[in-house]
């Protein structure tokens, strides 16, 4: 092998490993979120609903959580009636709670089945059809 | 103040983030800074003509075959030219120091894009967008448009529209 196919493999490498670290850290990042969820689960609720939950975390000066992320959850909570929880939380009211739950922005949207187990952590603004295609997998 | 929209195919868009990512990367992987300047001269091109610069493939290539169909979407498309020309700016930077043998800056630079047109094309998240409705909130001259009804700035639209 010469040295020029050596570069190529070796930048090969390089450009896998820096696409495959960017993803990794933000798996991470959610996964950490995740992990927190479910410690903290219970200050949120003593008694788990038996069904889906939607936990919000907003601000009322967050203009996306206005425009964009209210009204998705307020139509998904339309579609799925009683089969979903949603439980909206002022970040500002409750900062602790924002901060346990490891919130570094919102809108911030955690899914969690009916086991009270985080399974999903969205950062940023969750359209309806991602948290529809999320909640039908819980 | 009600804006007048216009028709954007976000799928030409998508497309062209597409082949600006993968020919950056391969300009990386086979150390060849004449393709990264090839990218930005036709970033360069699209935003003379006020086009996404490998919009002609999608154009003529995939779109008619229907391999990629289109996602019209009521938006401006004055930001996305932006993005564009922003994204042009980087590539010629970039470019420019990989010719002139500073390659850490000149591949920084070339990843940075990469690493924006991933957002946007993954994200949904337009960064050059974004500063552009930041900039029209500042009333600075050239940047008039405001985000379509319910879009946070940057963010793809939501609702769908004719295909």
């Amino acid at each position: 092998m010469n040295a020029e196919t050596m570069e190529i493999l070796l930048r090969f490498g390089l450009a896998v490993s820096i696409i495959v670290l960017g993803a990794f850290v933000y798996w991470l990042i959610n996964q950490r979120l995740l992990i927190r969820a479910r410690n903290n689960v219970f200050t949120l609720f003593n008694k788990l609903p038996n069904k889906p939950v939607l936990v919000y975390f907003t601000t009322p000066d967050c203009a996306p959580c206005k425009t964009v992320q209210r009204p998705a959850i307020d139509r998904v909570s339309n579609l799925l009636g009683e089969k979903l929880e949603v439980i909206e939380i002022d970040a500002y009211e409750q900062p602790d709670l924002a901060k346990t739950w490891g919130v570094m922005s919102v809108p911030t949207t955690f899914l969690l089945d009916a086991r009270g187990e985080a399974r999903y952590v969205n950062n940023g603004v969750a359209r309806v059809e991602k948290l529809l295609e999320q909640i039908q997998t819980l | 103040m009600t804006q007048i929209l216009q028709k954007v195919d976000h799928s030409a868009l998508k497309t062209n983030q597409l082949i600006i990512i993968s020919l950056n990367v391969l300009a990386f992987i086979l150390n060849l800074p004449i393709l990264a300047a090839f990218v930005a001269v036709v970033m360069g091109i699209g935003s003379a003509l006020k086009v996404p610069g490998f919009g002609f493939i999608y154009k003529n290539f995939l779109k008619p075959r229907g391999w990629i169909k289109p996602d019209v979407l009521d938006d401006n498309p004055e930001p996305h030219r932006f993005a564009q020309f922003l994204g042009f700016l980087f590539m010629t930077a970039g470019s420019v120091a990989l010719f002139l043998g500073a390659s850490a800056l000149g591949w920084g630079l070339v990843w940075l894009v990469v690493a924006l047109a991933a957002l946007n094309a993954f994200g949904g998240f337009c960064v050059g967008c974004a500063v552009y409705y930041w900039f029209s909130r500042f009333n600075l001259p050239g940047f008039s448009k405001q985000p379509p009804a319910g879009t946070f700035p940057g963010m793809k639209p939501r609702v769908g529209v004719s295909r």
